[in-house]
């Protein structure tokens, strides 16, 4: 199986410099993981062993005037990084799909959504039509399905909730940030590791069409409470928001808690007799 | 021929002769050893100093440690320069001279009871029940051999001194000599004996001479990141000395019983990891001969391995449980009488792990990729770590490009409960009229707890980028409450042209008090015990200092029974607290308790790291304040003291409200 992993040109939410993508380091982890499965070894001996890896069977891709520091994906289990060199005001979408369309990679990882500017989540969804593939969005854990060809993919919904998708390959799937935490980084492995340059698809985008702004942490929506109802209507959406479900008991015994947890379990199909 | 060139006995003669076959036994049985050294990586030592410094070493460092069990220290003396000088004095028997004359063999007869009495002193360490921190196997029998060794060549000389008045003792005792002889030869090669001849080369190429020459000798050495093969991951990585080093172990035990991960029942034991690492220099070795305390909790390992296998592992000779438990506390280091450096060894060992595998804890991954991506373990902002001092003035030095003194924050900035201690410092700054400043948004974190998880490359990093912002301004002294930014400013940027001046802020304070820039009412009626920070006491040597600041105050200062350079260690060092390895208790509960047990009230600290840990411990315990707080209280106490004298005109009055005051308990400061 071939994978093929996007990486964004992502800032540090404190400090704004250049860094990778968190959730496109744990996108590496999950294909280690699916092509040690493959392998036939054990998932963690594949993802915890850094120095032995199939070169070129995972490779990276990024599209951007320089790589810096997305070498250290290198370090995080990544064996082979491929940078599409274009200009900064350059749109990415077509020098990706030129050489992801070369290749045929079986799968195709991305992240979620950016971090801001053009890697704002859209770019896998234009890619995927661009190469009129398959797109899944918010991957947390993925496994060889039950025909050769086949990817089952488990999807990770709000409040913790999974769904289990059956795939035919190729396919382009996105990474939750729920999926496990990236593999981790190893010095020597980004000093082993292989970044290639090559020349991208020119693609000059008109000045000002993007507004570019640093990335800033987005308050949570809590409720859709009316503005102006009162507070205890508002706590009420913003707790009923929370809860999906189930009854509030107020200084319930440790049975009668036990009992509506397990209740409750049962309900949502965590427990299933 | 004359009746003086004549041999005193013919079992004089004999014991001598023995002596002399066992001597080249010993040299054949010490070169093999001495081969597998070989293998270990060529360093640069300074052969002839360490020869010239050699019986300094032994008699005056070595014996510096044996000395603080006293037992002990007469015990080696009387087992090994009686065995030394006994057989020495025994095989210059063979010039004629020397071996016609009884009086030589009274002489030899004398050191051969010292050795006896050595020897009988051994066993009455390891018999009837032999304590838990030393080894059994081949060590249980050691007093046999020395005891059966010693009383023969006795019994010789005995004989040989009265000119062979007793020959039916002298023959059966030279058997006897013969027997215990060859046995402790045998040992030479992988029991206890090795330690005798391991230990005198390790003096002679030991990897910090500074430590002989009364330096601290506690900074880290760097490593080549250009290297092929980062770290250690086979015996033969390390270099030769430091083999040298594992192989004079003599399993005594004093490292465990000062380990705070081995009490906290994680699966460390100093003792076991060297046998470990010295086992596996031997071809197809294994770790089965060990016999004594295990790993607490051990995981299971392989334990299999040779000079090119490699060390770490489930398939291995060491458990990496075992490398993450380590607080890099040094107290092993301090104990070992064979001066062998236990965390030089795990930090190379890290190392590999870090640099090379990736292979960390789970939990210390996080905070090394923050550190590479915002220069801050915790991934906040470098300019919010000024926000403790939110309503205080707080003087950048980018504004003035210069200062008397930098204020060096560190990472306890970050914290609630250590940002208190931080204010109360900076409170007594501005009111001693200090001109200080600080770097704020410049200020990156140290790299302390990269280089103690192995990542070398981002501490290098850092280490390069803080002594680059540090080149842009003048200032005479840096000053820093944090133990660990202090050993790395101090001693570990030196390697990198970082040299500068650095001070605790106990020492400061002590400085300030002593000078009469602040002026103390005493903090009566509270007794205190002080908890010496690792990388304040045992790194850098500083008990005296934070001590006297405490006198100052008019505390009852009450001592634990580890304090100083021998104090326990907190927890929180060498990225335990993030590697978070299970264990049975946890490190600050068992050194609280130990805190407890003073009667104290308060535990004053001076470190972030034992600030946060000892204050973590829950129930029933003492206050934990910094001394800083203290200092403030006591600065506030005495600034009281005399409004209220002057409002009441009394010295009476003001003498009864400071008590009561000080019988207050100690209320958050600033």
């Amino acid at each position: 199986m071939k994978i093929a992993i996007l990486f964004s040109a992502g800032r540090h939410a404190a400090s704004g410099r250049p860094a990778p993508v968190p959730v496109e380091l744990q996108a590496i982890r999950l294909a280690r993981e699916l092509i040690g499965q493959a392998a036939g070894d054990a998932a963690g001996d594949a993802a915890g062993d850094l120095s032995g890896d199939a070169p070129g069977v995972i490779t990276g891709f990024h599209a951007g005037p320089d790589a810096g520091p997305l070498k250290d994906a290198l370090g995080h289990g990544l064996s082979r990084l491929v940078q599409l060199s274009i200009g900064a005001q350059d749109d990415p979408l077509p020098s990706l799909a030129a050489a992801l369309g070369a290749e045929r990679f079986d799968l195709v990882l991305a992240g979620r959504s950016g971090q801001g500017g053009e890697d704002a989540g859209l770019l896998p969804y234009a890619l995927a039509r661009a190469l009129g593939l398959p797109i899944v969005a918010d991957a947390c854990a993925l496994a060889a399905g039950p025909q050769p060809g086949t990817l089952s993919l488990e999807q990770a919904l709000p409040r913790g909730a999974r769904r289990r998708l059956i795939l035919r390959l190729p396919a382009l799937i996105t990474v939750h940030p729920a999926a496990p935490a990236p593999l981790p980084f190893a010095f020597a492995a980004m000093r082993r590791g292989m970044l290639e340059t090559r020349e991208g698809v020119p693609a000059p985008r008109a000045a000002g069409e993007v507004e570019e702004r640093a990335y800033r942490a987005r308050p949570k929506l809590i409720a859709k409470s009316a503005a102006g109802a009162s507070a205890t209507e508002r706590l009420k959406a913003a707790t009923e928001a929370a809860s999906s479900g189930g009854r509030l008991l107020v200084d319930p015994s440790p049975e009668d808690a036990a009992r509506e947890i397990l209740a409750h379990l049962r309900q949502i199909g965590v427990l299933r007799h | 021929m004359t009746p003086i060139m004549n041999p005193a006995t013919p079992a004089a003669f004999c014991l001598s002769l023995v002596i002399l076959s066992l001597a080249g036994l010993a040299l054949a049985l010490m070169a093999r050893r001495a081969r597998l050294w070989c293998a270990g990586r060529p360093v640069p030592v300074e052969w002839a100093r360490g020869l010239r410094a050699l019986p300094k070493r032994y008699l005056v460092d070595v014996h510096h440690v044996v000395g603080r069990d006293p037992y002990a220290a007469r015990m080696h003396a009387l087992a090994a320069g009686g065995l030394l000088g006994g057989s020495g004095l025994a095989l210059l028997a063979l010039i004629p001279a020397l071996g016609g004359a009884r009086l030589y063999w009274a002489l030899i007869a004398l050191a051969f009871a010292g050795a006896l009495a050595g020897g009988v002193m051994v066993g009455r360490r390891r018999y009837p029940a032999r304590p838990a921190r030393l080894s059994g196997g081949r060590f249980q029998i050691l007093p046999l051999l020395l005891t059966f060794y010693a009383a023969g060549g006795f019994l010789v000389a005995f004989d040989a001194a009265l000119g062979g008045a007793l020959p039916a003792l002298a023959w059966p005792a030279l058997a006897l000599a013969i027997a215990g002889g060859l046995g402790l030869v045998l040992q030479i090669d992988r029991g206890p004996m090795r330690h005798a001849f391991a230990g005198a080369a390790h003096l002679v190429v030991h990897p910090r001479p500074g430590r002989f020459e009364g330096e601290r000798a506690t900074a880290l050495a760097p490593l080549d990141l250009d290297a092929p093969r980062l770290g250690v991951a086979t015996p033969a990585d390390f270099a030769f000395n430091r083999l040298v080093g594992f192989d004079a172990c003599i399993q005594c035990g004093r490292c465990e019983t000062a380990c705070p991960a081995f009490a906290a029942g994680q699966p460390l034991n100093p003792k076991r990891l060297i046998q470990d690492l010295a086992a596996a220099l031997q071809p197809n070795a294994t770790n089965a001969t060990y016999k004594g305390s295990p790993y607490p909790n051990a995981r299971a390992v392989a334990g299999i391995g040779g000079p090119d296998l490699p060390l770490v592992g489930a398939g291995a000779m060491i458990h990496p449980d075992t490398l993450w438990s380590c607080t890099t506390c040094r107290a092993c280091v301090e104990e070992c009488p064979m001066m062998i450096e236990h965390v030089d060894a795990i930090i190379d060992l890290r190392r590999h792990q870090t640099l090379e595998l990736g292979a960390l804890p789970a939990k210390a991954s996080p905070p090394l990729m923050e550190l590479r991506y915002a220069d801050e373990p915790g991934g906040r902002a470098l300019a919010a770590r000024t926000d403790f001092a939110a309503g205080l003035t707080l003087p950048l030095i980018l504004a003035t490009g210069r200062a008397d003194v930098l204020l060096w924050l560190g990472e306890g900035a970050y914290e609630l409960r250590y940002g208190r201690t931080l204010r109360a410092l900076v409170t007594l700054l501005q009111m001693a009229g200090v001109d200080f400043a600080v770097l704020g948004p410049e200020e990156r974190d140290c790299g302390d707890l990269a280089r103690r998880l192995g990542d070398e490359a981002t501490f290098q990093r850092l280490a390069a980028e803080n002594i680059a912002t540090l080149a842009r301004y003048s200032f005479s002294r840096i000053l820093t409450a944090d133990p660990h930014a202090l050993h790395a400013l101090r001693n570990e940027y030196r390697a990198f042209g970082g040299a500068y001046e650095v001070i605790h802020h106990t020492a400061f304070l002590d400085g300030l008090l002593a000078g009469g820039r602040l002026t103390v009412g005493a903090l009566h009626e509270a007794r205190v015990t002080y908890h010496d920070p690792c990388y304040l006491g045992r790194y850098n040597g500083e008990i005296d200092a934070p001590r006297r600041l405490l006198d100052r105050l008019g505390l009852a200062r009450l001592e634990m029974e580890r304090a100083g350079k021998r104090s326990m260690c907190c927890g929180g060092g060498g990225g335990a607290p993030v590697s978070d390895i299970e264990g049975e208790r946890r490190i600050p509960d068992i050194r609280m308790a130990q805190a407890a047990a003073t009667g104290a009230g308060i535990v004053a600290v001076a470190c972030p790291q034992c600030s946060a840990m000892l204050d973590g411990v829950t129930g029933e315990r003492p206050e934990v304040h910094d001394i800083a707080e203290l200092v403030l209280m006591a600065v506030e106490a005495g600034s009281a003291k005399a409004a209220r004298k002057d409002a009441a005109g009394k010295d009476v009055a003001g003498k009864d409200a400071a008590r009561k005051d000080a019988a207050r308990p100690p209320e958050p400061v600033a």
